[in-house]
């Protein structure tokens, strides 16, 4: 085959797998804009006459999810940040300095991320009780960061070590202390690999679904809870959840759309990094 | 100095081992301690110590073998195939450097949606008989029509395909990076040695991104093993049982048929697992990487 | 999309859409009415309330937890809880939890007794399992004290007797009745008439005329029954089919599910469904079937009478006016067995006694024959209830009235069914239910599926549950 027919085949292809990866998504778009009555359609419609009510409905109806909205980026942002806030440090330290029980500690952080959910959602319902935290803001962050800790951790060490050890140690002998070493001369370094691990810890607490049925409630629930207003007993209202769906999920894919290069530039550096759950 | 040292670490490592310990060490032990124990909601007559009981019970539970079964497959072949396809895409996407930014949004979607959506989106808007896109597909190719997640042997191959679907963008995305990386000059040595395309493969190309993909295959591991949200959504494990991997099967136990004790057992062996897979993958690692 | 200028047959309006457009009564209703509008709430509103001999008062400024699933039924209640606030001060916080996770959410709070939900909608098989743990109060002693409830006015025997008994344990109620349902034979009258046929008598009837009019290659399927995995889902025709071929749970004292009427009820089950129902039935509940029949793709089915207001919709539904109602057909054993599905409100054992009397007050006042009456055909907006809780609404001018529009013999149907039809061993009441349930589920779905052949499937079911009973 000759070089112009390899690289339409090539292009051909892509485009089918393009379409495969974009059209449950797209075919969702469309849902949302249908009328319940032209969702059952058979053969299903692409034509049709799209009607906003659906969004209405979603957005400022009586089962709106506007307020869950609201809920999601709370819980989430606090979760990011302080997982950050946390992680930073402990990823440095775990990277680059020497103290006891170094090794093994290490392990251990990474161990924590296999814990089942499954087998965590009663002591933590519990625990949780006790406190007085259930549905409260402070209680849900402090379980998302059972998760997202360990992996942000985990994710900055790789980035920690990436960076050639002189740079410290021109720091250090400058007589610059070790704090301003890492503020001032590390940490820019890795603000790649931070805004990855931001975009990432911020994706999967966006999207925990399980801690937030159980633990959360009535004040505190997040999009992906909220989004099964629409599938009642007696009911599935197919437009409604699909509109439901694209608002929860709006945030997250604006920020993948923004973060993209970001995400695949933060990946070309050494091994790969980055991960998702379940 | 060291001193210096060990202080400065210990204050930065410290609060977030602590916080960790707390969280997730007390939960551990209420979750192994449960497992020892005979605790069943719906007969709390019967509660009291049983030391491993439940864990012989599961020896013997065919449904328990059945998910561990499962658990393998789905995870084996999940993983494979996003890499197999992950790496031939990026294989690809390479040569034709016009499409990739294409490619890279539409690569994006998967990986950012809920899994809970994604499963709720496959099972009513695209597995769906008579409504479902791939009906539509298949109907238009004179493929015939199937019930694809009503038929046991097609909803374990249709949870998997969801699961792939998700995934395998990421493969994809990291794979091509660290293509995108690799110096030209070597591939130039190889041609003019009169190396074929699949030897220019085999002995270069993936020798080189080799760390990578073994990046990729733990990462994946690890989220596969983990899988709850979407197969829960699309399927709730059944029809039956044979979607019900590990994970789900727990669930159900704990939550639906309220025998916490026997619910804790097999979280407790997901963990084991979990813990023995990643060791294994991650001496792999060491020992392969330069 | 505006529907003010329909004719006024309520079960013609959009149901959800609808709600929307209501005024303030929709906006009130989200969140448990943090906003109350005591001005709202009239005297002469309440003047049906204040008539009963109780100080409804007497706990005011206390606050309760309710939780529900997601349904109108639900949600007409909630709308109308500013009236509750102001009849007694007693501030109620709803909560609407998925009906997949409302079980486990409420047996999370009952067991670890943390008194989080004063009351939820419970389902009635697990009262066993509540009262077996102690979770929750027996109600006789709410009932017959006369500074709570006043007999003349809240007639707690004028509940319908089957839902009264789906509620109770040991002949104490542990639960009041809210909103229940019954099964039925709902048919297309239109093809039904266009071939002769009658609405089945008998469980062969009911495959001959499936047969009649199946025709797959039109899109239309003669039969469809629930095939969904759950214990509320296929594991709710299931036991009808059972009992009608005779069967019984219990041998003695052990749980026997694989018995030869088992197995022939099994048998029939997923013979009827593989030679006429739509291949997808074996993953549908009730709402996809009832979807499936407002199109028009399916000539009969079996399941609850509330389908009509979602078959009855016009929005979605191309069948309105073609539908006819039936009681259940007789089993090989010579019963007809209906459903007494119900969602009660319990009261929380762990709360304070101030708070166990505030739910008291609750539960009368949403069971009370005026609430019922004003969830259903006084409510402003289009989704008017059908599944009320009392003899005297059922048999009311009112109820009959507006539930015209839905079909030929609806009400009489039910009604009949409701009489006659219902059997409080209609499913095993034990507190092992939940884990049964669902291993039944499991079951019958292999059968279904074509992954067992039924015997096999029971056989494996009764060791698993001879396991979980034995524990």
């Amino acid at each position: 085959m000759n070089r112009f027919g390899r690289q339409v085949t090539l292009y051909v292809v892509s485009g089918l797998l393009v379409s495969v990866w974009a059209f449950p998504v797209l075919w969702a778009f469309l849902t949302s804009f249908k009328t319940e009555r032209d969702v059952l359609a058979y053969p299903p419609m692409f034509f049709f006459t799209p009607t906003l009510s659906n969004y209405k409905e979603v957005l400022f109806g009586t089962s709106s999810i506007l307020p869950n909205l609201w809920s999601s980026l709370v819980v989430t942002c606090s979760a990011t940040f302080l997982t950050l806030c946390f992680a930073i440090p402990a990823a440095y330290s775990l990277a680059r300095l020497r103290y006891p029980f170094r090794r093994s500690s290490g392990f251990y952080i990474l161990a924590t991320q296999m814990l089942p959910p499954v087998g965590l959602v009663i002591p933590y319902y519990l625990a949780l009780q006790r406190f007085g935290w259930l549905d409260t803001y402070s209680g849900l962050v402090i379980i998302y960061l059972t998760f997202s800790l360990p992996f942000a951790i985990w994710l900055l060490v790789s980035y920690f070590e990436d960076i050639p050890y002189e740079m410290e140690e021109a720091a250090l002998l400058d007589r610059a202390g070790r704090w301003r070493a890492l503020w001032f001369i590390v940490l820019p370094q890795v603000g790649g690999g931070i805004a990855v691990t931001t975009v990432f810890v911020f994706l999967n607490a966006w999207n925990e679904f399980m801690f937030a049925v159980v633990l959360g409630g009535n004040r505190v629930r997040p999009v992906t809870v909220a989004m099964f207003n629409f599938i009642s007993v007696e009911q599935t209202q197919w437009a409604k959840v699909a509109a439901g769906a694209m608002v929860a999920m709006a945030p997250v894919i604006l920020l993948g759309l923004l973060a993209q290069r970001h995400i695949v530039k933060g990946l070309t550096v050494g091994a790969v990094k980055g991960g998702g759950r379940r | 100095m060291e001193d210096q040292e060990k202080r400065f670490a210990l204050i930065l490592f410290l609060p977030s081992f602590l916080l960790l310990l707390l969280i997730t060490t007390a939960p551990l032990v209420f979750l192994a301690w449960n497992s020892l124990q005979k605790l069943d909601l719906g007969m709390p007559w019967i509660s009291g110590f049983t030391g491993f009981g439940n864990y012989v019970k599961m020896g013997e539970d065919p449904r328990f073998w059945n998910s561990l079964s499962l658990t393998i497959i789905y995870t084996f072949s999940t993983v494979v195939l996003q890499i197999l396809i992950g790496l031939s895409l990026a294989l690809l996407v390479l040569k034709i450097p016009r499409g990739q930014a294409i490619m890279r949004i539409a690569a994006i979607l998967p990986i950012v949606l809920a899994p809970v959506v994604v499963g709720l989106f496959w099972r009513t808007l695209v597995l769906a008989p008579d409504f479902g896109l791939v009906d539509l597909v298949t109907r238009a190719l004179d493929l015939g029509n199937y019930n694809w997640l009503g038929d046991p042997q097609l909803a374990l191959i249709s949870v998997i395909a969801i699961h792939t679907w998700q995934w395998t963008p990421f493969a994809f995305l990291v794979l091509l990076a660290t293509l995108a990386t690799l110096p030209p000059d070597v591939f130039e040595a190889a041609r003019l040695d009169r190396a074929n395309a699949w030897q220019r493969f085999w002995h270069i190309t993936l020798p080189l991104i080799r760390p990578a993909i073994v990046m990729v295959i733990i990462l994946r591991t690890m989220t596969a093993l983990s899988a709850f949200a979407a197969i829960f959504a699309a399927t709730g494990g059944g029809p039956g049982t044979s979607t019900e991997i590990l994970n789900l099967y727990a669930y159900r136990t704990s939550f639906t048929e309220l025998n916490i004790g026997y619910g804790s057992a097999l979280a407790m062996v997901l963990l084991g697992i979990t813990m023995l897979v990643s060791w294994t993958l991650f001496r792999h690692r060491r020992k392969g990487s330069t | 999309m505006d529907k003010n200028n329909l004719p006024n047959s309520p079960l013609n309006q959009p149901r959800r859409e609808f709600i929307a457009k209501t005024t303030a009564f929709g906006i009130a209703a989200m969140g448990g009415a943090s906003l109350s509008h005591p001005a709202l709430a009239q005297a002469s509103e309440l003047a049906a309330y204040t008539s009963a001999k109780i100080n409804w008062r007497q706990v005011q400024g206390e606050s309760i937890n309710l939780a529900v699933i997601p349904a109108s039924y639900f949600d007409n209640l909630l709308g109308l809880l500013p009236q509750f606030e102001a009849l007694t001060g007693i501030k109620v916080n709803a909560e609407k939890v998925p009906p997949g996770q409302i079980r486990q959410k409420a047996m999370l709070d009952l067991s670890s007794k943390t008194g989080t939900y004063a009351t939820h909608a419970a389902d009635p098989m697990y009262y066993p399992l509540y009262v077996a743990n102690k979770w929750v109060e027996p109600l006789d002693k709410y009932l017959n004290d006369a500074t709570l409830t006043d007999p003349g006015w809240f007639n707690y025997n004028d509940i319908l007797k089957a839902w009264r008994e789906a509620d109770s344990v040991d002949g104490k109620p542990y639960g009041i009745p809210y909103d229940g349902e019954v099964t039925v034979q709902v048919y297309r009258k239109d093809l039904y008439a266009a071939k002769g046929l009658k609405p089945a008598d008998t469980y062969e009837q009911l495959l001959s005329n499936a047969k009649a009019l199946n025709d797959p290659a039109n899109r239309l399927y003669g039969l469809a029954m629930r095939g969904f995995a759950g214990a509320g889902q296929n594991m709710y025709i299931y036991p009808s089919l059972f009992r009608g071929f005779g069967g019984n749970w219990f041998s003695g004292k052990d749980l026997v599910v694989n018995s030869a009427e088992a197995v022939s009820a099994l048998d029939w089950y997923v013979g009827a469904l593989s030679q006429f129902a739509p291949p997808a039935v074996r993953n549908w509940n009730w709402p996809d079937i009832a979807d499936a029949f407002s199109q028009g793709t399916v000539a009969c089915y079996l399941d609850a009478h509330s389908s009509a207001a979602v078959i009855n919709n016009p929005e979605k539904s191309k069948v309105v006016g073609k539908i006819g109602y039936a009681r259940w057909p007789r089993g090989p054993a010579g019963k007809r067995v209906t459903s007494i599905w119900n969602w009660g409100f319990p009261i929380n054992a762990a709360l304070s006694e101030r708070a166990k009397k505030a739910t008291w007050l609750f539960i009368t006042w949403a069971t009370s024959a005026e609430t019922q009456a004003r969830t259903s055909w006084k409510f402003e907006g289009p989704a008017k209830r059908s599944g009320v809780n009392r003899t005297s609404l059922w048999r009311s001018s009112e109820f009959a009235n507006t539930m015209r529009g839905s079909g030929d013999n609806f009400i009489q149907a039910a009604l009949e069914s409701l009489d006659q039809d219902t059997d409080v061993d209609w499913r095993p009441r034990v507190p092992q239910w939940p884990a049964i349930g669902d291993t039944m589920a499991t079951a019958i779905q292999s059968a279904l599926v074509g992954q067992k052949k039924s015997k096999e499937a029971l056989d494996e079911a009764q060791v698993r549950i001879t396991q979980i009973m034995r524990g």
